[in-house]
């Protein structure tokens, strides 16, 4: 993991100094609403329907056991004991006090944490692939590039005041568990023949109430050219995105309005004159972020433990667990273990100061002290022998964390919909529920095999709905909460957009049209064809008439 | 208003010359960009140092033409939240090589000192005077940068090449 040197720590601790007296003058009224607005939001701060909620950043989803305990004691000390695990892979706390936002900065500095730029029209928290650095499928951890680009965007003097919020996630997998395509800038890692690390540069990916894939306008970047590429592309954002319409604001809209081809010659122009300036990182700073990311020392073990195969024969729950919450590591013997936040009856990405307790105790004793946030808002050990996992598994089954269900149709991307959020246009949170106690049947579940379900209380897509196999959006209608199933989504390297199969439901009734979809796929399937592949092949209308034609 | 200097230049002086008027033989004047562009080179004979006044909207590409007649440049913010008004001191600065002031005008806050310092401006006109304190403040606030910029000063990661750093022990 990064770790802080002077620098980095006289930053934050700054950063706290600074937004204790911002708070001051705003309590002293020196400070107007309108002026404060921009200030709380970029230290992530955001006033939502009850309260205020601090947006902490979890840089690329990787934190420490260390961390995971001050997050516990921040919801204990600071909130109602609980925080949410968002799609960010930041972490939310619902009900701090104004004025007791700088003590809780002040005690996240103390762990190399900080909630800057997690909101506001900055570049954001840059995420990643949960798996970076663990696991058997990528050509390189591309944390380090997260974290060159944490640094470089953090108070940037020229993009602290975009048109919009800006969003990078970067991969160095084949296959996408980080969303890259859905991104403002999505980067992926890749080699050349050479055996040379460059990046593939895509532009103009994004959700909200516009959904767009983002597109290619560079093969392959070499790595010394990293950041002054992405400086280029934010000043031509910058100077040219619209300013007039917020909904019309994002990257996405200005490269739709100029085409990728024209955005790519922009871009190009203006790197030309910036390449050879000091923007990019000397050579030796690159090395010194990478030696942070090193692999653990992992002993390599035997890729089948007897004890293990024997204990999952015992116990369906366990084996499914295995089958469904475990990811090949690159080390023989190991893998990674995915914690669901998604227990059936609860609320998805949440977790009690006791459980992130506990996940740190586990991180420490068989993960190499290190956890992951993935952007399915779940919790991940990212280095765990095969040995150990009937005891962590007892554990974690002991606090609720146990569930089996990852990747499965009950692992469901939420967003915090009407019960928080004041974008909101209906409950997300409630419906979910209702949809993991119709689909309770771990059997059932597996049978229908791996299945993304998403979910957004508005328009904005918080929930990603339209990157989901299914899709859930939330809508008001004259007052009324109501809810679209869409289909045909991903978000993974195969990105597509879903679309909306038809007339909305009511809360009962969107529960009903989604079982209606999965019988539908389940008798028209192909031995061992998943959802998304099903669809693709029979299109939506099979799916609208046993929908709509039964009611 | 009140005129702060961010870089430690003594601010210029001049005048705001009103729609259709003739600058004074030898005056310093402020122009629109608009009425530069239409006849900037009968305004420079005349004027002793020409400075244009330059709405945030403006592509820098506008300026390509006229840089070369300037003295000064006032980039007018209507929003203190409109960022573009910090790509144009950068392209100012970086693009056209530009030596001359560059000054904030309209509504920025304190918060933003140091960004409009190191994205080239040297001056800033603050509307509310009571606020001369909070821009100071923010000014010395941070010593150290995660990016190079137009002050000259280096980045972090260029600075820890350059000497070693004290690890702190997580």
């Amino acid at each position: 993991m990064y770790a802080y040197d002077t620098y980095d720590r006289t930053m934050v601790d700054i950063r706290v100094a600074e937004f204790r007296d911002q708070v001051e003058r705003r309590v002293k009224g020196e400070l107007s609403e309108e002026e404060f607005r921009p200030i709380r939001l970029m230290n992530g701060l955001y006033l939502q329907l009850h309260a205020y909620m601090l947006r902490v950043a979890v840089p690329y989803g990787t934190m420490s056991g260390d961390q995971m305990r001050k997050l516990a004691h921040i919801a204990r000390k600071y909130d109602k004991g609980y925080g949410h695990f968002t799609t960010r892979q930041n972490i939310q706390f619902n009900w701090p006090k104004l004025s007791e936002t700088p003590d809780i900065l002040a005690e996240l500095a103390n762990v190399e944490m900080h909630a800057i730029q997690t909101s506001g029209n900055c570049i954001r928290n840059v995420t990643s692939d949960q798996f970076a650095g663990a696991t058997a499928d990528e050509v390189a951890d591309p944390r380090p590039y997260a974290e060159l680009l944490r640094q470089w965007s953090s108070f940037h003097p020229e993009f602290s005041f975009l048109p919009r919020k800006f969003k990078f996630a970067i991969t160095g997998a084949a296959t996408d568990r980080a969303a890259v395509k859905w991104h403002d800038i999505g980067l992926i890692v890749k080699k050349n023949e050479k055996g040379e690390i460059g990046f593939e540069v895509l532009v103009g990916g994004g959700m909200g109430r516009t959904p767009v894939i983002g597109k290619t306008i560079r093969e392959f970047l070499p790595e010394k050219d990293f950041l002054s590429y992405m400086e280029a592309i934010l000043r031509v954002y910058n100077e040219q995105g619209r300013r007039d319409n917020k909904y019309k604001a994002r990257i996405k809209i200005l490269v739709e309005a100029m085409g990728a081809d024209e955005y790519a010659r922009q871009t190009e122009a203006e790197w030309e004159k910036i390449k050879n300036t000091s923007i990019d990182v000397p050579a030796e700073e690159v090395a010194r972020i990478k030696a942070f990311f090193i692999p653990p020392p992992l002993e390599v073990l035997p890729s089948q433990v007897q004890s293990v195969d024997d204990f999952a024969k015992k116990n369906f729950l366990f084996s499914a667990w295995l089958k469904n919450n475990t990811n090949a590591h690159k080390v023989s013997g190991h893998v990674n273990v995915t914690i669901s936040l998604k227990p059936h009856g609860g609320i998805p990405g949440d977790a009690t100061a006791e459980q992130m307790d506990l996940v740190a105790a586990l991180a420490d004793e068989y993960s190499q002290s290190e956890i992951r946030v993935s952007h399915e808002q779940n919790l991940i050990l990212p280095h765990v022998a095969l040995n150990d996992l009937p005891t962590i598994w007892a554990d974690l089954d002991e606090a609720g964390l146990g569930t089996a269900n990852v990747g499965l149709l009950t692992d469901m991307i939420v967003c915090p919909g009407l019960d928080y959020c004041a974008l909101a246009n209906a409950r997300s949170i409630p419906i979910a529920q209702a949809i993991t106690r119709r689909f309770d049947d771990m059997k059932r579940l597996q049978d229908i095999g791996p299945l993304k379900v998403k979910m957004s209380g508005c328009i904005n897509s918080c929930g990603h709905h339209h990157a989901g196999h299914i899709g859930i959006l939330g809508v008001d209608r004259k007052g009324e909460e109501m809810y679209q199933i869409l289909l045909g989504g991903s978000g993974a390297e195969d990105a597509s957009k879903a679309g909306i199969l038809g007339p909305g439901f009511d809360e009962h009734g969107i529960v009903d049209a989604l079982e209606k979809v999965v019988a539908v796929y389940l008798g028209e399937r192909l031995e061992g064809e998943e959802f998304l592949s099903t669809y693709r092949r029979i299109g939506a209308q099979v799916f609208k008439e046993a929908v709509y034609d039964a009611a | 208003m009140t005129l702060l200097s961010l870089t430690g230049i003594e601010a210029g002086n001049w005048i705001n010359l009103a729609d259709g008027e003739t600058p004074q033989e030898g005056a310093s004047v402020l122009v629109p960009l608009e009425r530069l562009v239409a006849g900037a080179s009968v305004l420079s004979v005349i004027a002793g140092s020409l400075g244009a006044l330059v709405p945030t909207s403006t592509a820098y590409s506008e300026l390509a033409d006229i840089v070369d007649k300037l003295a000064f440049v006032v980039i007018e913010f209507p929003v203190f939240g409109d960022g573009r008004g910090f790509s144009l001191a950068v392209r100012l600065r970086k693009d056209f090589g530009f030596k001359g002031e560059i000054r904030a005008t309209g509504p920025v806050t304190p918060d933003q000192a140091l960004f409009l310092l190191r994205s080239g401006f040297d001056t800033v006109d603050i509307i509310n005077e009571n606020r001369i304190g909070a821009f100071e403040t923010a000014l010395s606030r941070y010593k150290d940068f995660y990016q190079s910029d137009y002050t000259g000063s280096t980045s972090i990661a260029h600075g820890r090449g350059a000497k070693s750093v004290q690890r702190i022990a997580s």
